[in-house]
Formats: structure tokens, sequence, C-alpha cells
């Protein structure tokens, strides 16, 4: 069996094979791993990896699995799966292209109308959450063609808080 | 001692509040919002009060609800814990007014110190060192231009009221002023409803270092050691430690003996913090007061063997300090790390959300202050602090490692949090080396990223918890969805008929 896996927007190839009741050989990379697993419970999987033990933390999510190993996280999908629930993810990363808060927040100050002009960089709407005001800025040059949310809004990442028609120079880039 | 308090708080520090009291036999009244149903500290409280809506106002800020709360269930007293209510001097005004005892020092006090301009006025007539700069508020841009020429650039403008990092701006030159003087003015008329600023010097190599002081109703007054807080993001700390690593016994015996000076001259009572800035010559200055206990309170307690609540509530009801200066000493290293709902690669944004899964880390000489657990949600209308971990080991090097081992057992998922941040900073060279100044994060971690490297375990876990949940569905559709009885899930095992 191949598993197509995203870690952090990276995809590897894994190829598995099962052997025994709980274990399984995989191949990612030019890597082998032996490995072994009992399902301790709902979040945990004791892994034992070529003779040595580790304990790993499980989350299942919409689109994929949290694990967390010894401190860290790694969020891990199906590649193969991917896009047939829809692409929430996309557009969240630091090369944000839409005025969306970056967690569930509150709408404080709404800073443009519609029809106003707006250069990259403007700061367009300031939401709070956790006692800790963000400024939202504009993404680009542009115009305001709607403006989606009043203050005291309750809004969440992916809602699209104003929309800004592109009108900057690198606006071909776009159509891409 | 009260036979009944109640916490106007909520979180890690509301749990922490109530286990002292538990130790100490005194039934606890929690209060929650209607965010926080089924809050930790709820759960773990005697009795709860509902005040109502999840904005702060409606709740855990609304003096007279909280108030109410305490009469109806009959507490004699009331701990703020920190933030919220805790240095609003009206609130202690209103409890005074009730009868009801307020677990802090007097309404003036925290009036007096609330003020930075009234704070820095006091110290400066009792000789306690302040940092250069106003010693009053000042509106006009031109008047501050001239002071900072007079001290020299950069400087920081401060709102005289609040704190958390709000309303403070750094001005690095003259012609920065007038906007920042403006922004920094507008930014505390909003959060504090006073926008009066003043000037004061601002140090690029500081760090920053506080002296935990105690005072009773007697005028016994005592220091328990410094508590280095150097490390810090938005002017917020996030690890403490305590002995300073620059700490020697000449300084401290002054930096204490000013602290000392600080809280009587503020005519203090209970527990306080003197927080100072040391600048690279190990010279020291008075930065303020905060009249409260301090999120870093544990690491002075673990360091000291002395439990700050505890004190709090003896002093509170009127017994004398059971402790005097000579019986006071640090044995040991302690480090705090705190845990916030936020995400250290995006600007260290608050994260809130559900907690899917969490496990706390244990062993000798680790202490998790924890206000969530599995399943818990963390709601977006409060501070984002889930937990504070806290080791304890003999020199800083084992509380180093000993703290990192920890952070590596700490599970929490579902929210973001700092961890594998912490883990990177504490095992950091800079760090390990004691260098640590407020702009410490700046200079060292400013475009940090999780270590992706060896995602190939994360990989085969993934992997394997498919499989396991493969398996698990099967046996579903052989069991035709029917509840399974002991008698199916047992397999071989019997009970002994």
């Amino acid at each position: 069996m191949e598993y197509r896996l995203n870690v952090n927007e990276e995809i590897f190839s894994v190829e598995v094979e099962n052997s025994g009741k709980h274990g399984f050989r995989a191949r990612i990379r030019d890597q082998e791993y032996d490995a072994e697993y009992v399902h301790v419970d709902d979040h945990q999987i004791h892994l034992k990896v070529d003779g040595r033990r580790v304990n790993a933390y499980v989350c299942g999510q919409d689109d994929g699995k949290i694990i967390s190993i010894r401190g860290r996280c790694w969020f891990v999908s199906d590649a193969d799966l991917a896009g047939q629930k829809g692409t929430r993810k996309k557009g969240l990363g630091p090369g944000l292209q839409e005025v969306t808060p970056p967690m569930p927040a509150v709408v404080i100050a709404v800073a443009v109308r519609e029809g106003d002009v707006v250069e990259k960089g403007q700061g367009v709407v300031v939401v709070s959450a956790m006692k800790m005001e963000t400024t939202l800025f504009a993404p680009y040059d542009g115009l305001v063609k709607k403006v989606n949310v009043c203050e005291g809004d309750k809004v969440m990442p992916g809602d699209i808080l104003v929309d800004i028609e592109k009108t900057g120079p690198d606006s071909e880039i776009e159509a891409e | 001692m009260f036979k009944k308090i109640l916490i106007a708080n909520r979180g890690e520090i509301a749990v922490r509040v109530i286990n002292t009291c538990r130790e100490m036999g005194i039934q606890t009244v929690a209060v929650y919002s209607d965010a926080d149903k089924t809050a930790l500290h709820v759960l773990v409280a005697d009795e709860a009060v509902c005040l109502g809506d999840a904005e702060p106002t409606q709740s855990y800020l609304n003096m007279e609800k909280i108030i109410a709360a305490a009469k109806e269930t009959g507490a004699e007293a009331i701990h703020p814990g920190y933030g919220f209510l805790s240095e609003n001097s009206r609130f202690v005004g209103k409890c005074d007014q009730a009868g009801v005892v307020f677990i802090g020092p007097p309404a003036q006090v925290i009036r007096d110190l609330g003020d930075k301009i009234t704070a820095r006025r006091i110290m400066a007539d009792s000789g306690v060192p302040i940092t250069p700069g106003l010693t009053s508020a000042e509106a006009d841009a031109a008047v501050m231009r001239t002071e900072a020429e007079k001290i020299g650039y950069p400087v920081l403008i401060k709102a005289t009221a609040g704190g958390g990092g709000k309303g403070i701006r750094i001005v690095h030159s003259s012609a920065e002023m007038a906007d920042a003087c403006a922004s920094a003015a507008r930014e505390a008329k909003s959060a504090f409803g006073n926008g009066d600023i003043y000037l004061e010097k601002f140090f690029t190599n500081a760090r920053h270092i506080e002296f935990q002081v105690l005072a009773d109703q007697f005028g016994n007054t005592v220091h328990l050691l410094e508590r280095e807080c150097s490390v810090q993001r938005r002017h917020q700390k996030i690890i403490e430690e305590t002995p300073s690593p620059i700490m020697t016994p000449a300084l401290r015996e002054k930096m204490g003996r000013a602290a000392v000076t600080a809280a009587r001259a503020a005519g203090y009572v209970n527990a306080g913090t003197v927080e100072f800035l040391v600048d690279e010559n190990n010279n020291f200055y008075f930065l303020e007061v905060n009249t409260r206990l301090q999120v870093e309170h544990p690491v002075t307690e673990m360091i000291t063997g002395i439990d700050l609540v505890r004190m709090q509530l003896e002093i509170a009801c009127g017994n004398k300090l059971p402790v005097s200066q000579k019986d006071i000493f640090g044995r040991g290293h302690a480090i705090e790390c705190r845990i916030y709902a936020e995400d250290p690669e995006n600007g260290f944004v608050p994260s809130p959300g559900k907690i899917a899964y969490l496990k706390e880390p244990s062993g000798p000489g680790i202490r998790n202050d924890c206000g969530v657990y599995s399943g818990v949600d963390v709601p977006m209308a409060y501070d984002p602090i889930l937990s504070k971990l806290i080791v304890h080991a003999r020199t800083r090097d084992l509380a180093i490692a000993k703290m990192v081992a920890a952070l590596q057992r700490y599970v929490v998922v579902g929210v973001k949090t700092p961890v594998a941040f912490l883990m990177d900073v504490l095992a950091s060279d800079a760090f390990a080396g004691g260098n640590v100044f407020t702009n410490f994060i700046d200079t060292h971690f400013s475009s940090w990223h999780p270590e992706t490297g060896d995602a190939d375990l994360a990989l085969l876990a993934f992997i394997a918890d498919e499989m396991a949940a493969s398996r698990k569905t099967g046996q579903k559709i052989s069991g035709e969805d029917a509840i399974l009885t002991p008698w199916q899930t047992l397999g071989a095992w019997r009970p002994g008929l």
C-alpha cells in the first residue's frame, strides 16, 4: 500500500506493508522503518520504531491529524484526499491574500467603506481576541468592493471581512 | 482565619488559589461567565455563582455582581487573582463598603502605585532610584522632545495608567515624537480611560528583575528574593526564573533593601512585587509596583518554600507575618514557562478553540499550575494563558534540563501553544549563557519556525493511527453497531465466579 502524505505543505510518499497484527514496514524516501504500535487510547499511539519506543499523541481534524511527539507538533494529511473536503486551509498561510482574521475574533473597528481606494499594507479592519487587538491590512493596492462586517461581529479565520479588487501593477499575477 | 472566600477570577490562578484554600480548610466560591460553565475553576470549587455574559464587563469585571455573589454565599473575603479587578482601587473601596475583605493592598495604595507618576514621586522622595525621565504627565510633544534630548534617545513614551504593554511607544528620534505621543495617548485612553502619558529613558540592553515583597498590617515588611523576567514578547513575560543569572549577594542585598523601602514608602500591605530595570552596569531603577499576586509567583514559592497565597490570606485576615527576613532564603533554581494558547510561528496571535487532548508532565521538581483539561473550550473573550509549567532543581543548568524534558512530555493538542518554541529557547546557547535581556526574543528568535526535519516519526504515527482506526471500525461492523457488553469486550478473561 502506498500513502501520499502532506506534512506542513511537503508531500511524502510512504510505502507501507503490513507485518503482523500490530506492525508494519514503511519506506520513506530511502529510509526503511520497522514499526509496531499499540493503540493506547483515542489520542495516544505507542510506537516501537526499529526497537526504539516513542509516544505519539494524535488529534483528528476535519482534513488531517495533528501529531504531537516529544513536544513538537506536525499536521499530517492524506494528500490523495485533499481537495475532496474543500481547501479550507488554503490562503491561511503567511502569504495571505485576503482580509481574514488569523483567529476567531470580534471586530473592533472597520476603517474603510465601499468604494475606498486602499494601498497595500493599509489597515482596514481591527479585530480583537483574548485581550489582543490585531489590525488586518490590505494585501494589495485596490478598491474596496464590499465591507462584509460591522463593529461587534464575531468572525472566524477564512471569513472574508472586506472584498478588495486589485488595482496594483501585479494584478496579472493573481490570474494564474 | 476566613471560613469561606470568593475567588474573583478564572483559569489557572483561580484553581491555584482554591488549592491553597483547600489545604487551609477554607471553603471556596468560584464565579464564572456563560463562556466558562465547565471551566476547571468552576469544577474544583465548593460553590460557584454564574455572573452572566462572557463579556468581561458583564462578568469578571462586574463589581456589583461579584460583591453580591460574595454576600449571597457568605464569603468573608475576595481573592482577585491577577488581571481583572486585582488592581482596581474602586473595587477595593466597594468591598470595604460592603464589609467584604479584599485580599490585597488597601485602596489608597493601589491608587497611588497604579498611577506611574505618583509611584515615581513616592520612590524618588524615599531615595529609591527611578529611571531618568519626567515625574509629571505631559501632553506637549515639544516638552517631551526637550526632556528626551536631555536624557538621550531612545526614550519610552508611557501611559501613566494601566499596564500590560499598552500605551507604550519607543521613540528613537525627535521626528517620531509627535506621532508616538499621539498614538500612545490614544491607546491608553481607549484601554484605561485615561490618556495621560509621560516620558522615561529606554534601556536597550536592560534586564527586568523584580522582588517579591510581603507586608502585614503591623508594619512588618520582607522581601522574598528576586525573579528574573527578561524573556518577553509584546512586553509580556513568557519565561521567568529565580535566582537571576546576574545576581550577586551584594546586589541582592541592595535591591532587596530598595524593594522593602519602596513597599514601606507606599504603605504597602499584603503581597506585591517591586519591578526594577537593571542596566548593563548593574545599575537598577524602579519601574513599578504590581499590587497583586504575580503570574510568575510560583518560582519564588519553589525556592523559598513559602506559599504566597497562604501568606496573602494570613495577612488579609489580620495575622502577623509568620516569617522575618532572616528566615527567608532561596534553595536551588526555579524556572517558569507560560503556556498560552497562541501561535509562536505567527506573531504569537491568540489561538482559542477546543483542547482536544491534554497531558501534563509530572515528576520530581515539576509543577504545572493549570486551568484547563482535555475537551474544554478555550474562550476567545479572555487572556489566553492555559497553564504555567514550573520546575525546581539544584542549579540553573539542571533546571533548564528538567524544563526541556518536562516540555517534551507536555501534550496540548487542539489549540496552538508555544511548547516547541519554549523548548528551543530553553535549549539555546543564548539562554544557557544567561545573557537575557528584554529584547531576547527579538534578538534571537524573531523568525522562529519549528523544526520539521524529523517528520518521519509523525508519518509513522499517522499510519499507525489509520491502521488502528480501521481495525476499530472493522470490529464495529462485526458487532453490527450493537452496544458492546463486557461479556463481548472482555475476550478470554472471565471474572472469578
